[in-house]
């Protein structure tokens, strides 16, 4: 409960702030949401499945941020940026969906 | 005895989607929970460590900011757009409001005409006048006809199928500037005495062009449905146009591309001036008038000083008397 109060006071202050992201940061933004996402949803699973770790959480999400970013980056540099960017977005993508699942098997039973 | 090697699974080679598929949590999580088992730990951590809830923090606060900062460009886009639509139906506005009083004045103009005619002795040149500035569209026409509405077909919006028109580039469902000229020529092919798409009187200078996507009459943008108002005897030009080539045209983009058109009679109907009309040339009228006025010669319907007469001395000067 307390850590979904946190995403809701990191929301507010976002839309609060609404603070200017620098041109050369935009094509990165989707990318690192997506993977935050992804940390996200991995360590709600954790917690379903009883094996959450706040440091394995904390060091999953910012190299899920990092090297998502690090990809597009390396991908800008050389030309196909928007290909990896595909790719990360798919890996990710079935990472979140099956996750996601898991998490409704648990909740659910189904 | 050589211990049987493990079967190899079918699947090795797609062992990296296997992993991705069957094993989405890190596996750094069971690794820790493992480790603080084997200390006598419970496995898992608490939810509420400060870590955790700064990071959550700092979670919702780039979902926000990606959230507004990739919105953010095209709501500028937008705030542009609507501007210019602003101005551009401020600037239309404008101009209709323009063209009335050209109309006026025009109007104005024909009546000092008829008068000056009256006074010069020369009355039976009205008649004349009226019937030549009826046929170049000078004057604004009411009388039965029939009302074409031609529209895009409904999925034009859409990805339709791709047809084989003439046309391409454009969307096959998207009535194009040749299916009016075809429809309009087939008009003034049955009978039509004036003909007006959507309020816009077309002339014998009158172009139906295309400007990207939108058809240009005479100069001005039009936007779908294309209403056609043709004066003339109303059921002879239907009997008429229905079997003509334009008809059976129109009958085929319906058929096959979904165009729409709704063709009816009607009473009443009316047909604007073209604003846009200006007198390019002028001659002086050889016989009965001149020998009555020698003023009066030139009879003609100028309204501006820089007509192309072959004599716009005398033709100015002709204004100048007979008033």
């Amino acid at each position: 409960m307390i850590p979904a109060l946190g995403l809701l006071v990191g929301l507010t202050i976002g839309l609060l702030l609404d603070p200017a992201v620098p041109v050369w940061m935009q094509p990165y933004l989707p990318i690192a949401v997506i993977a935050a996402l992804d940390a996200v949803f991995g360590a709600v699973r954790a917690v379903l499945d009883g094996i959450f770790n706040d440091k394995v959480f904390v060091v999953s999400f910012l190299s899920n941020v990092i090297v998502a970013a690090f990809i597009v980056f390396l991908g800008d540099q050389l030309g196909v940026g928007s290909q990896l960017s595909t790719g990360v977005v798919v890996v990710l993508g079935v990472r979140i969906f099956s996750n996601v699942a898991s998490i409704r098997r648990h909740l659910f039973k189904a | 005895m050589i211990p049987e090697p493990k079967p190899r699974r079918p699947d090795a080679s797609m062992t990296l989607i296997t992993s991705m598929l069957e094993r989405p949590l890190d596996p750094g999580y069971q690794q820790a929970a493992d480790r603080r088992a084997a200390a006598g730990l419970p496995p898992a951590t608490s939810t509420r460590t400060a870590v955790v809830i700064a990071m959550m923090v700092v979670t919702g606060f780039l979902f926000a900011t990606g959230a507004q900062a990739l919105r953010a460009a095209p709501t500028a886009a937008a705030s542009v757009k609507s501007e210019l639509v602003g101005r551009i139906e401020t600037l239309q506005a404008q101009g209709q409001g323009q063209e009335a009083t050209i109309a006026e004045l025009r109007k104005q103009v024909s009546e000092l005409e008829a008068l000056a005619l009256q006074q010069a002795g020369a009355a039976d040149l009205t008649d004349t006048i009226t019937q030549l500035e009826m046929f170049a569209g000078y004057t604004a026409m009411r009388g039965s006809g029939l009302t074409l509405t031609v529209g895009d077909a409904p999925s034009a919006d859409a990805d339709s199928d791709t047809g084989s028109r003439p046309s391409s580039g454009f969307d096959s469902g998207r009535v194009t500037s040749s299916d009016l000229q075809i429809i309009v020529n087939g008009l003034w092919g049955v009978g039509a005495e004036a003909i007006a798409i959507n309020g816009h009187r077309l002339t014998s200078t009158a172009a139906i062009r295309f400007a990207g996507q939108a058809i240009i009459v005479d100069f001005r943008p039009l936007t779908p449905p294309y209403v056609i108002t043709a004066l003339g005897d109303a059921a002879r030009m239907q009997q008429l146009f229905e079997p003509s080539f334009a008809g059976v045209y129109l009958a085929q983009l319906g058929e096959q591309f979904g165009i729409t058109s709704e063709l009816t009679a009607g009473d009443g109907l009316t047909v604007p001036a073209d604003s846009l009309t200006r007198l390019t040339s002028a001659k002086p009228l050889d016989g009965g008038v001149t020998t009555r006025s020698a003023t009066t010669g030139p009879v003609t319907s100028g309204t501006d000083g820089s007509s192309l007469g072959p004599d716009p001395g005398e033709q100015q000067g002709t204004e100048e008397t007979t008033r």
